[in-house]
């Protein structure tokens, strides 16, 4: 429940973002300021001061000294915390003494939390400082592969979204002793991959028949469950013999082998005409088994680009899941998926499908295809309930014929990285004055375009002679000052010098990487580069092409993924499991594909100009022939995700019908009204509660019973400590309770009472009437999202101010009060459209100056 | 490069740019050799400490003794139950916390630091030394290595939280950790076989490249303001440190590592979960017996136990346990680690020092984590074995004080295995409960 936010930064209490700021009295009264109210120096009198005023100062606290302007200092701001935490956590006042009546203690509580997440965002803003950032882990990647061309490997470096709000942050980007072996042994790895020789492969067609494998387990499989249930049935049938005497350790295990439930499914199978020459996609008896596509193993140095083609049919009777080839690669927990291709051929006549792979230089991989899965034992658990119902198990989705994995298939764009590095050696040169040259140049686009120090030159050229010394040829001696250049301090942060005091402007490759890695979460390319070496850059007009050349660029996913995921907390979309049992058709492809949905959806409305509140509600929805069929709309084919039109009465259209955000708002089992509730008004309202407070105590009253989320979001309201937060929060979150866990639409909620097999079950009817916290009232989803939609100026607030952090990497703080006014000024005359937002922020003078 | 001049001036430099930086004496660590009969083993065994973090916490309605039950005579929970044996020899202590936890997925970021994430205003995270590197300053000073981090892979998805062990270094910056037994064999075992001229050969190129990345800080450092100085002084310090490393490497060159009395074979490579903890503690008694080092902290795997164990829901899911398949799985776990820990200790009680007393009666085990369960910070589960600090066992404490700091209890071991220390993170004394009948 307790979510960090991305802007916040003191100590004492666990985050949040805003809320109003209190503009009370004080002598500079343009400057802001969180003060608790004076009023409730009543209660401080009326139920504190008898042990904690100035005389007494029981336990240290005194209460008649502290300050109300909370904001004056972090001391102040800490005592106040204390306070906020033992009222919350019921330790104070004691249990001897007077409680505290209700309705004070709501007041008190609900004016000092809020003045409390002011507070720490005054006392945390950097008043403008951006501090040098280092390339985050993204940035690195990316920078390493357009440097080199090799995509490098980089999960042994830290996870940077893990440590700072955003992964832009540069005061919360760090490094460590490993971290900078880490670098030097990647950049050791990729450089040899890049610049020694290597061979290609020829290109090449191999064919798979998948039955060749499939027939021969599965028919043995039948023959052994056949021959176990004789031997069971012959040992039942006596008594004298032992259970060792029929092959079995003992009686339970004979019992269990007395019936084989997978045989009626395998000898199905074995029975239909088309698996002599394919395999159909079932679930076979290992956990995680199906029938399945295994290409060839991609070796290490089988780098390219390949195309898997593979010939299918569809079951005219598949359920809408079961009709899609999964592409996959590696094995276990390890598996990654790859996508997905739909089957529309029928078995008269197969289709061919074709799926593009690329294969990275130093990995090995395996690819498999088969049906689409949950995680673990979700599909052998649904199995077994088909198998209850009709007797052998769920039926085949789909036919595969073979699959072939042509490739490496041959490469023509682009100049080598090892071409430009390795540049051909001009006549009449020595060599140590050509490995000089390589080791600057390589330098020099490293840094920048900053030319290196002549010293550090000089030890990186030490470096080469001292292992041309030891035998080594050219290239291999490069590999080391190379590798070194890609651990040094100018390549690894993002270097802004001071300039003059007078003009803090960027220079022109200064701010040409800010944009870039902004946009493009990488380096400048050749145009950008040339304009700012040639000083046009830095000419606004300028500056706004090359912004619309970089948002139309493919590379400008990047920052729609890498912001939009940190802006809207998506990494709880893989916090949970989703019990296959429970929601048969949210399996992994759903939820990779929800996860998708989202940032393709804002990637549309960047590329078409689109206002932003259709994320609010919109009469479109973006998705592909997956997710179309996960929501039940009709009409969608292919794999790549596209604009959709919905009916107004439709649940999707808008972040509020996405299966992504409801099931966020979930724990994988139950929706939570608190989660969603508190997600809206964080993200979509921009009025985030504050911070729960830790240990608050449990409701004890209510354990053991089953009640609906709704009663237990009313319980919130009993306790004073909860009541003055979750009055806002809940309600929101009601108005989402007729979408399941997984996003589905219910009338009513079933829970399940004890253990799962008991099938005990209680029902509750869904109650979706609430209110948003400015009173506005709705009777169920479609109120509550065309209440929200209404808030588009506070939703344009919130996203930027997520701008304006994740753009110039440091926390939003008061002091960019006008530089969001600006932002939101200019975004509003074009109805709020995304492009707007960043054209403001990339011509504002925070953006352009150090 | 590893001529005297050059390290001479990166060390004036390194004075002049950050004065954070503490410079031990380099020059007596470097180009000395330990002579083989320095090693030779003293008449008192030395004190060993391990730090186990569970990571996402236990099942604490199970896990916790009654609190109407405290000393001797206490309940051992059934949930421990294979600790019954060993009953008398741990201790099991109450409402210890950390004051400025508040990240409910992070059971082990903070765990031996208590540090405040949010300390320094406009930084989003912020750690400070840990517990077991504070005692390794001084337990490992005459040990190959001055301390093991052990901490299975996958972390952030088991509650651990940020970072790659659970140790954090003076700078507080994280320390990364050996993620499988096999490497942790290779570590603590296995001889590198090339010519001492040679390795020797390669310790000076290591300090060369660390030579040539500082020459291109020191020009990036004149080219920036004050706060951008700050950020690259954790480049200086992460190379310095590199350097302090490399020189205890070399003071021990000549040193062949030692073979354990009872020999431990190459660990396989697919040792997973429950025989992956199992392995990992073997191979902290063999470290023990030849004394490769004092201190031992290990992050242990939680997704990879609970599916070695059967369970099919992820460690997350596990943690949020309600009534039914949930709770199976987390009280499995919370048994396994039981059953895991009783057998360590049984190893260490049966291994003897030259005195004759045992490897266990020398050193301090504290199994626990940040988060007691759920995403809840407060009464952190903590239990201790080991004769190490002597801290009088047997017994259920509860602190009486809720929010007692779990620093006490860190500054209660250093100072009970001999390290001088007034204070470490936020304690505020000692917990003189301990060691008093």
């Amino acid at each position: 429940m307790a979510r960090c936010s991305k802007n916040q930064c003191i100590t004492f209490l666990v985050v949040a973002a805003c809320a109003s700021v209190s503009m009370a009295e004080s002598d500079d009264p343009g400057k802001p300021r969180a003060a608790m109210p004076e009023k409730h120096l009543e209660v401080f009198r009326k139920y504190c001061l008898d042990c904690h005023d100035s005389d007494t100062k029981e336990g240290s606290v005194d209460l008649e000294a502290i300050s109300f302007d909370i904001s004056r200092d972090i001391p102040t701001a800490e005592r106040w915390a204390k306070i906020l935490n033992a009222i919350n956590s019921g330790e104070m006042p004691p249990r001897d003494a007077e409680p505290i009546s209700d309705s004070d203690k709501t007041a008190f509580l609900k004016d000092l939390s809020i003045q409390m997440v002011t507070a720490r965002k005054i006392l945390s803003d950097t008043g403008g400082v951006i501090t040098m950032r280092r390339l985050n882990r993204r940035e690195y990647a990316n920078r390493v592969e357009a440097l080199l061309g090799v995509r490098p490997d980089v999960t042994t470096l830290p996870d940077d979204q893990a440590t700072s709000g955003f992964d832009t942050s540069g005061a919360s980007l760090f490094i460590s002793s490993d971290q900078i072996e880490q670098y030097l042994a990647t950049a050791r790895r990729n450089l040899e991959l890049a610049l020694l020789p290597r061979k290609t492969l020829p290109s090449k067609t191999v064919r798979v028949e998948p039955e060749d494998e499939f027939n021969k387990t599965i028919s043995e499989a039948a023959a052994t469950m056949r021959d176990q249930v004789k031997r069971a049935k012959s040992y039942f049938d006596q008594k004298e013999k032992p259970a060792s005497d029929f092959g079995f350790l003992d009686d339970y295990q004979a019992g269990r082998q007395k019936t084989a439930e997978w045989l009626p499914l395998f000898d199905r199978y074995l029975s239909r005409p088309e698996t002599k020459s394919g395999i159909a996609t079932i679930v076979t008896i290992k956990q995680g088994g199906l029938t399945k596509v295994k290409l060839p193993v991609l070796g290490e140095r089988a780098e390219g680009k390949y195309i898997v083609r593979v010939r299918a049919a569809a079951y005219p009777d598949a359920r809408e899941r079961f009709r899609y080839l999964e592409f996959t690669s590696g094995y276990g927990t390890g598996r990654k998926l790859l996508g997905w291709r739909k089957v529309t051929a029928s078995l008269d006549d197969p289709q061919i499908i074709e799926f593009p792979l690329e294969h990275h230089p130093g990995e090995r991989a395996q690819i498999w295809i088969h049906q689409r899965g949950h995680q673990d034992r979700g599909d052998k658990n649904l199995a077994k309930l088909d198998r209850r119902a009709n007797g052998f198990g769920t039926p085949p989705g789909m036919w595969v014929d073979w699959a072939e994995l042509i490739g490496p298939l041959p490469e023509s764009d682009g100049e080598k990285a090892a071409e430009w590095i390795l540049f051909a050696k001009p006549d009449g040169w020595s060599t140590d004055r050509y490995a000089k040259e390589i080791i600057r140049r390589f330098a020099v686009s490293a840094f920048r375009g900053m030319e290196p120090d002549a010293d550090f030159l000089d030890r990186l050229f030490q470096q080469y002679s001292a292992q041309r010394a030891k035998g080594q040829k050219h290239v291999e001696a490069l590999l080391k000052p190379l590798s070194i250049i890609l651990a040094s301090p100018s390549f690894l942060y993002m270097v802004e010098s001071t300039g003059n005091e007078d003009s803090p402007a960027l220079t022109g490759t200064e701010l040409a990487s800010r944009l870039s890695y902004f946009l493009w979460s990488a380096p400048p390319d050749d145009e950008l580069l040339a304009l700012a070496e040639s000083g046009k850059l830095t000419e606004s007009s300028v500056l706004k092409t090359q912004t619309s050349r970089l948002l139309g660029d493919e590379r400008a996913d990047r920052f729609v993924r890498g912001f939009v995921h940190q802006w809207l907390e998506m990494e709880r979309l893989d916090m949970f499991q989703f019990r296959g049992v429970d929601f048969p058709t949210f399996d992994n492809s759903v939820r990779e594909n929800a996860r998708e949905e989202i940032f393709g959806t804002v990637h549309t409305m960047l590329d078409e100009k689109l206002p932003l509140r259709l994320l609010l509600k919109s009469d479109f929805v973006v998705v592909n022939d997956l997710m179309a069929g996960y929501y039940g709309l009709p009409n969608v084919e292919g794999h790549e995700f596209r604009k959709v039109p919905v009916p107004d009465d439709s649940l999707r259209g808008g972040l509020l019908g996405t299966a992504a955000v409801l099931a966020m708002g979930s724990d994988g089992v139950r929706s939570s009204p608190v989660e969603r509730g508190a997600w809206v008004l964080r993200h979509l309202l921009n009025d985030a509660p504050p911070p729960a407070p830790p240990n608050v105590p449990m409701l004890s009253r209510l354990a053991g019973q089953v009640l609906s989320a709704r009663e237990l979001g009313e319980a919130h309201q009993e306790q004073p400590q909860c009541a003055q937060c979750h009055q806002k929060i809940d309600p929101v979150g009601f108005g989402l309770e007729n979408f399941d866990a997984s996003g589905g639409w219910r009338d009513v909620e079933t829970i399940v009472i004890g253990r799962r097999k008991s099938k005990k079950t209680k029902e509750f009817e869904i109650e979706p009437n609430g209110q948003l916290p400015d009173g506005k009232k709705f009777d169920d989803y479609f109120g509550l999202r065309e209440a929200v939609s209404h808030h588009e100026d506070d939703f344009a607030q919130g996203f930027t101010e997520a701008l304006i952090e994740y753009g110039l990497g440091r926390p939003y703080g008061f002091t960019d009060q006008d530089l969001s006014d600006e932002i939101m000024d200019a975004a509003k005359g074009s109805d709020y459209e995304i492009s707007r937002f960043v054209h403001a922020l990339v011509q504002s003078q925070p953006f352009r100056t150090k | 490069m590893s001529d005297s001049k050059s390290s001479s001036s990166r060390r004036g430099f390194l004075r002049s740019s950050s004065a954070v930086v503490a410079l031990p004496l380099l020059e007596s660590l470097r180009g000395r050799s330990i002579a083989t009969t320095d090693l030779a083993t003293a008449a008192v065994p030395p004190k060993r400490m391990v730090f186990l973090g569970m990571g996402f916490g236990v099942t604490a309605d199970r896990w916790y003794p009654d609190v109407k039950t405290v000393g001797e005579n206490y309940e051992l929970p059934k949930i421990l139950s294979p600790l019954t044996g060993h009953q008398k020899d741990l201790t099991i202590i109450q409402n210890l916390m950390h004051q400025y936890s508040a990240d409910g997925h992070s059971g082990s970021t903070f765990w031996l630091t208590g540090a405040n994430r949010y300390e320094i205003p406009g930084q989003s995270f912020y750690n400070t030394v840990s517990v077991d590197q504070v005692a390794a300053e001084v337990l490992g000073e005459q040990t190959r290595f001055t301390s093991i981090q052990l901490a299975a892979k996958r972390a952030n998805e088991d509650g651990h939280g940020p970072g790659f062990s659970l140790a954090w270094n003076r700078s507080g910056k994280p320390v990364s950790g050996l993620d499988t037994p096999v490497a942790a064999f290779h570590r603590l075992f296995s001889n590198d076989t090339s010519p001492l001229a040679e390795r020797q050969q390669r310790l000076n190129e290591q300090r060369s490249v660390l030579d040539t990345v500082l020459a291109d800080a020191k020009s990036v450092n004149k080219k920036l303001n004050k706060t951008d100085n700050q950020k690259l002084d954790e480049y200086f310090q992460s190379v310095r440190e590199i350097e302090v490393r490399l020189a205890k490497e070399e003071k021990w060159l000549a040193v062949d590592k030692k073979t354990p009395a009872d020999p431990i074979e190459e660990p396989s490579e697919s040792l997973e979960g429950f025989e992956e903890i199992r392995m990992m503690y073997d191979l902290m008694v063999a470290a023990m017996q030849v004394d490769a080092t004092r201190v031992f902290t290990y992050r242990m795997p939680v997704n990879a136990l609970i599916s070695s164990l059967g369970a099919t829901m992820t460690a997350h899911n596990m943690s949020h346990y309600s009534e039914g398949e949930r709770r199976t799985v987390s009280q499995n776990r919370d048994t396994a680690h039981a059953m895991l820990l009783a057998e360590f200790i049984d190893k260490l009680k049966a291994s003897k020092e030259v005195d004759g007393s045992s490897l266990f009666d020398n050193c301090s085990i504290t199994l626990g984590t940040n988060l007691s369960s759920v995403h809840s910070l407060t009464n952190c589960p903590t239990l201790v074995t080991g004769g190490g600090a002597g801290i009088k066992h047997g017994r259920h404490l509860v602190m009486s004080d809720k929010k007692t700091p779990l620093c006490n209890l860190w500054l209660s071991l250093l100072q009970g295995s001999g390290i001088r220390a007034d204070s470490f993170g936020d304690s505020t004394g000692r917990i003189d409960e301990l060691f008093q009948v």
